[in-house]
C-alpha cells in the first residue's frame, strides 16, 4: 500500500536517525558507543532497591557525565526520562513494603518514634532514588514531583495519624520540667524535601492548635486570680514561635523576614489561643462571678479575648443558661440571687463597661426577682446594713450617689465609649451604681421607700432599753440613704426618728411628774406604716399603769392623744411567790396571763383569752407555756393551768407530743402586702361608688374607671381576683361578664 | 346703645381663643381638685348620697345618687342626678339637675332643674360635691315653698298623703336600677 514517496520519506528519517546516533562515526561505531552510553544512563538512574544494598558507585560518576551527554545530544532524552519515570514507578512497590511495615509497626504501638523512623527511610528513598544533579533539573523536578504523587498515593489516613501525633510529640512540652528538645532541624528539612509541610499544612497547623488548647486548658482551668493572657503569650513567642519558625519561617534569612512570614500565621495562633480561653472562660463564667473579686484576673482575660474573637453571643447565652440552672429556681435564697446578680453586674461591668452583655444577661434575672415576694426586703434590708445579713450587696467603697435616672447618655464622660454592633435597639442601662440598678428592678422607688418605712419601724420597736446608740445607727442610715432616695422620699422616715427622740423626751417629762414605770415608745400614727393592731385589754396593774400614764401625757401635750398598743413592748416582772420569786422579761401578753393568775390560781385558758379581750389561740397557749417551762404555772389537765404558789418537782421533760404550735414571729408592722390589702379597701369604696353610680360596668370598664383611684397600680386579672373575692362576700354580682352590687 | 353693639359683633370670636388657653391650663388643677373631691367621697361614706364621673378620662361630668333620707316622703327612693363641672369650676357652681323625674317644690318635674340657693347665687368654692348632694338630699325632706319651681308641689306639700301619691306616679327609677 506504502506508496514510493512514503517509503523514501521513511528512509530519509532513518537516515537522519541513524546518522543522529552514529554521530557521524564510519560504520556503526557511533552507533554502539551510543547504545553504551544509553545502557549506562539507563542504568546510573535506574532506582535501586536499597534492600539489597545496591548503591551507586561514585566513581561512575565521570563516565556517566559523558554517557549523558551522548544521549542528550542524541536527544534521546526525553525516551530516557520516560523510561526512568515508569522505572521508578514499578520499583515503588518497594517504598510502599516499608511504608506499611513501618505504619504497621506505629498501628500497634502508637509510637510516634515509628513514624520518625519511617520519614528517615523515605528519605534515604528518596536519596537513593533522586536523580544526580549533574542531570540537570528537568529530570530531577520530574522525579520529585513523580515520587511526591506516588509516595501520597500510598500514604493513607493511618499515616496522617500518626504524622499528626508525630507532630505533637515535636511541639515543645509544656511540663517545665522536661528540657526541650533541641529542634531537629533536618527532620523539616526532609518535611520540605517530601513536600509534607504544603500537603500537610492544615494537619500541622491543627496539631499545634490542639497543643495550645491543651496548654491553655491545662494552665488557665480554675485559675483566674491572676490575668492569663500575658503569660500565655510569652508562652507563645517563647515556645511556639521557635516551632512555628521551622515550619513557616524556615526561608527567612532575618528575624525581619520571619517576623513578616509569621505575622499572618502568628495571628491565627493567637487568634485560636484567645478563643480556647474565651471558651474555656465563657464555660466557666458563673463560678468565676461566684468567686468575684477573687477572680479579677479571669475578668481581665475574659475582656481582652472579647475583643480579639467575637464571642459575646456565646458568653451571654451561657451566662444565661447557668443562672437559669443554677440560680432562678425556687431553691435559691433571694439574698443569694441578690448577691449573685451585683456580683454579675461588676463582674460584666469589668468584662464590657458599656453594659450591653449585662443588660441581656441581667434581664431574666431582673424578671425573676420582680416575682419574688421578699426581694424589696433583701435589697432594702441591705440598704440599712443589717447586722445579721453576712456580707452586704453594697460595695463600702462604693461612693453613695442619687438614685440615676438610667437612660441619660453623659457624653461628658471622659470614658464614653459608644455602644458595641450588639447593642440592642432598646436603650441599655448605662452602668450605674449597684443600687440604683437594683432599685430599677421595680418600675418605681416608692416600693422601696415604703419597704424602708416598715423595715425602719421594726428596727425601731426592737430596740429596748434607751439605746441611744442604735437609734443613732438607724438615724445615720437614713441620713445615707437620703442622699441616694432624696430628702421628700424619706421625710416619714425622718418623723419616725423625730417620735423616738420625743417619746424619750415626753417619758423624761411626764417621769419628772409623776414617776412610772411604763416607758412608753409614742408614736405618730399619720407617719408610721400600719401596726398590727391587737385586742388585748392589760388587766389589773398594768391597765392601772397606763391609765396614770396617759393622763399625765394629756396634761403635758392636751391636743394629743395617747391610744395604747399594749400588746408590743416588753415587761420586766418579778413574781412574788410563797416560796420564792421569778424574774423575767416577757411579751405583755404573758405579763397579762401571769396577771390574771394574782386573783385566781386555776383558770381555763378560754377564760384567760376571754379575761385579756380577744387573742389568737396558739398566741395564749404560747404564752401559758413560757411560764410553765418557768414552773410557775401547771397544766392540769388541757386547758386549765394552775398557779404552782410552792415549786414543783417539774417533770424535766414536758410532754413532748405537745408540741408548741410553731408561731411565727410576727413582726408588729404590717408588711408590705397588708398594706395593699389595706389599699384594695380603698379601691372598693371607688368601686361601690361607680356601681352605685353608673349600675353595671364590664370589668375592663370598671379597671379604667379605677383610674380615678390615687395610685391604683393593680392589673386587670388582680383586679378580677378581688372582684370574685367580694363576689363570694356577697357583695356583688355578676352576669355575663357585667359587675353590678347587690342590693342591700 | 353703642356699648351693646360693640359687644355684639366680634367679640365671641376674639374672646374665645384666650378663654379656652387659659380653661385648658386650668383644666389640670380643676381635674386635681375634682379628683380630691372624688376621693373625699368615696371615702366618707355618707350614707344614702353617692357620685362619680360617668366615663373614664373625663372628670366633668358626674352621675349622682341621692336617696330619700328616712323618715321623710322620699324614704326608700332613689334619685339619679347629672353634674356637669364648668372649666372654672370651683368659682362657678357646677350645673345639677334630676334624671329621674323628681316631684318636689323647687324640682322642675320636666327638665330636672333645681331651684337651690348654693347652686346659684349663693355657692362658694368651698362648697364641694359633696356638701351638694348632702343639701340635695336635705332639700328633699325640706323645701324652700316660699319660691317653688313646681308650684302644684308647693301647694299639696302640706298634705303629705296626696304628696306621696303624686310623687310615686311621677317617680320612675331609671333602668339601671331595675335591671
Amino acid at each position: 500500500m506504502a506508496s514510493d514517496a512514503l517509503r523514501s520519506q521513511v528512509a530519509t528519517k532513518w537516515q537522519d536517525a541513524f546518522k543522529r546516533l552514529n554521530n557521524n562515526q564510519p560504520g556503526i561505531s557511533g552507533l554502539l558507543t551510543f547504545s553504551e552510553s544509553w545502557t549506562n544512563t539507563l542504568d546510573f538512574v535506574r532506582p535501586v532497591n536499597l534492600k539489597e544494598g545496591q548503591s551507586h558507585k561514585p566513581e561512575d560518576l565521570a563516565v556517566a557525565r559523558k554517557d549523558f551527554e551522548m544521549v542528550n545530544r542524541c536527544r534521546r532524552l526525553p525516551v530516557c526520562l520516560e523510561i526512568f519515570l515508569d522505572e521508578l514507578r514499578q520499583k515503588f512497590y518497594l517504598v510502599r513494603e516499608d511504608v506499611d511495615s513501618y505504619l504497621a509497626q506505629y498501628e500497634q504501638s502508637e509510637d510516634p518514634i515509628h513514624i520518625y523512623n519511617l520519614i528517615f527511610r523515605l528519605k534515604e528513598w528518596y536519596d537513593a532514588w533522586l536523580p544526580s544533579e549533574e542531570l540537570g533539573a528537568t529530570i530531577r523536578n520530574a522525579f520529585i514531583l513523580s515520587f511526591q504523587t506516588q509516595l501520597y498515593s500510598i500514604l493513607g489516613p493511618t499515616f496522617v495519624k500518626g504524622f499528626k501525633d508525630f507532630i505533637a510529640s515535636t511541639l515543645p512540652s509544656s511540663d517545665p520540667e522536661m528540657s526541650d528538645k533541641a529542634p531537629d532541624i533536618e527532620m523539616w528539612v526532609i518535611f520540605e524535601m517530601l513536600g509534607f509541610l504544603d500537603r500537610y499544612e492544615s494537619i500541622i497547623a491543627s496539631a499545634g492548635y490542639e497543643h495550645i488548647e491543651a496548654h491553655v486548658l491545662e494552665n488557665c482551668a480554675g485559675q483566674w486570680a491572676t490575668p492569663m493572657m500575658d503569660s500565655l503569650r510569652a508562652w507563645m513567642s517563647e515556645k511556639i514561635v521557635p516551632w512555628m519558625l521551622l515550619m513557616y519561617g524556615r526561608e527567612a534569612a532575618t528575624t525581619d523576614d520571619a517576623r513578616v512570614m509569621l505575622a499572618n500565621v502568628g495571628s491565627r495562633f493567637d487568634f485560636h489561643m484567645a478563643k480556647t480561653l474565651c471558651d474555656l472562660r465563657t464555660r466557666e463564667i458563673f463560678d468565676i462571678i461566684v468567686d468575684y473579686p477573687d477572680s479579677a484576673g479571669a475578668l481581665h482575660d475574659l475582656k481582652d479575648c472579647l475583643q480579639r474573637v467575637d464571642q459575646r453571643g456565646a458568653l451571654v447565652k451561657s451566662l444565661r443558661k447557668a443562672n437559669r440552672k443554677r440560680l432562678l429556681h425556687p431553691g435559691a435564697d433571694t439574698r443569694l440571687i441578690l448577691s449573685q446578680y451585683v456580683a454579675t453586674i461588676k463582674c460584666l461591668r469589668i468584662v464590657d463597661p458599656p453594659g450591653v452583655l449585662l443588660f441581656k444577661v441581667a434581664d431574666p434575672i431582673r424578671r425573676y426577682l420582680r416575682e419574688r415576694p421578699d426581694t424589696i426586703r433583701c435589697i432594702v434590708s441591705n440598704l440599712v446594713g443589717d447586722e445579721d445579713s453576712g456580707d452586704s450587696l453594697v460595695d463600702e467603697s462604693e461612693p453613695i450617689v442619687p438614685l440615676q435616672q438610667p437612660d441619660i447618655e453623659d457624653y461628658t464622660d471622659p470614658n464614653w465609649e459608644p455602644e458595641p454592633i450588639d447593642a440592642g435597639p432598646v436603650q441599655t442601662n448605662r452602668p450605674s451604681d449597684v443600687i440604683s440598678t437594683l432599685v430599677s428592678i421595680y418600675d418605681s422607688k416608692d416600693l422601696f421607700v415604703k419597704e424602708l418605712q416598715v423595715l425602719l419601724a421594726q428596727r425601731l420597736l426592737a430596740i429596748t432599753d434607751d439605746n441611744v446608740e442604735k437609734v443613732d445607727k438607724e438615724r445615720r442610715n437614713i441620713e445615707i440613704l437620703k442622699i441616694r432616695f432624696g430628702e421628700a422620699a424619706l421625710q416619714v422616715c425622718e418623723v419616725m426618728l423625730k417620735d423616738m427622740t420625743d417619746s424619750k423626751r415626753i417619758d423624761g417629762h411626764v417621769q419628772s411628774q409623776k414617776a412610772s414605770i411604763v416607758h412608753p415608745t409614742i408614736i405618730s400614727r399619720q407617719f408610721w406604716p400600719m401596726l398590727e393592731s391587737s385586742e388585748i385589754v392589760m388587766p389589773g396593774q398594768f391597765q392601772v399603769l397606763q391609765d396614770q400614764y396617759a393622763k399625765e401625757f394629756i396634761a403635758f401635750k392636751p391636743d394629743k392623744r395617747l391610744r395604747w398598743l399594749p400588746h408590743l413592748g416588753t415587761v420586766h416582772l418579778e413574781l412574788q411567790l410563797e416560796d420564792r420569786t421569778v424574774e423575767a422579761d416577757v411579751p405583755p401578753l404573758e405579763a397579762a396571763f401571769i396577771e390574771l393568775f394574782s386573783g385566781q390560781s386555776i383558770w381555763k385558758m378560754n377564760d384567760l383569752i376571754t379575761a385579756v379581750g380577744s387573742v389568737d389561740r396558739s398566741a395564749a397557749l404560747k404564752a401559758l407555756l413560757t411560764w410553765v417551762d418557768k414552773g410557775v404555772l401547771k397544766e392540769d389537765e388541757p386547758g386549765t393551768f394552775r398557779l404552782l404558789e410552792i415549786a414543783e418537782e417539774a417533770s424535766p421533760t414536758r410532754d413532748s407530743s405537745r408540741i408548741v404550735p410553731a408561731q411565727q414571729e410576727i413582726p408588729p408592722v404590717a408588711s408590705l402586702q397588708q398594706q395593699q390589702a389595706e389599699q384594695m379597701k380603698i379601691y372598693w369604696k371607688f368601686i361601690e361608688g361607680m356601681l352605685t353610680n353608673l349600675g353595671q360596668l364590664p370589668l375592663d370598664r370598671i379597671q379604667t374607671m379605677l383610674k380615678f383611684a390615687p395610685g391604683y397600680d393593680q392589673t386587670v386579672e388582680q383586679l378580677a381576683g378581688f372582684m370574685e373575692a367580694a363576689r363570694r362576700e356577697g357583695l356583688v354580682a355578676v352576669k355575663d361578664g357585667i359587675w353590678k352590687l347587690t342590693p342591700k | 346703645m353703642e356699648q351693646l353693639t360693640t359687644s355684639l359683633t366680634p367679640r365671641p370670636a376674639t374672646n374665645k381663643a384666650p378663654v379656652a388657653g387659659s380653661s385648658q391650663q386650668s383644666s389640670g388643677s380643676v381635674a386635681k381638685r375634682l379628683g380630691n373631691e372624688l376621693m373625699t367621697l368615696m371615702m366618707s361614706a355618707s350614707p344614702g348620697i353617692s357620685a362619680f364621673p360617668k366615663n373614664d378620662g373625663n372628670l366633668f361630668e358626674w352621675v349622682g345618687t341621692i336617696e330619700g333620707a328616712p323618715g321623710t316622703v322620699y324614704a326608700g327612693l332613689s334619685f339619679k342626678i347629672a353634674i356637669s363641672f364648668p372649666p372654672n369650676y370651683p368659682y362657678v357652681p357646677p350645673a345639677i339637675k334630676f334624671e329621674t323625674p323628681c316631684f318636689h317644690p323647687n324640682v322642675d318635674i320636666n327638665s330636672g332643674g333645681i331651684c337651690l340657693d348654693i347652686l346659684q347665687d349663693k355657692w362658694s368654692a368651698v362648697y364641694s360635691v359633696q356638701t351638694i348632694l348632702l343639701s340635695l338630699q336635705s332639700l328633699l325632706g325640706e323645701p324652700n315653698n316660699a319660691s317653688p319651681l313646681n308650684t302644684d308641689a308647693a301647694a299639696i306639700w302640706n298634705n303629705q298623703e296626696a304628696f306621696k301619691i303624686h310623687l310615686l306616679r311621677h317617680y320612675r327609677p331609671l333602668k339601671d336600677e331595675s335591671a
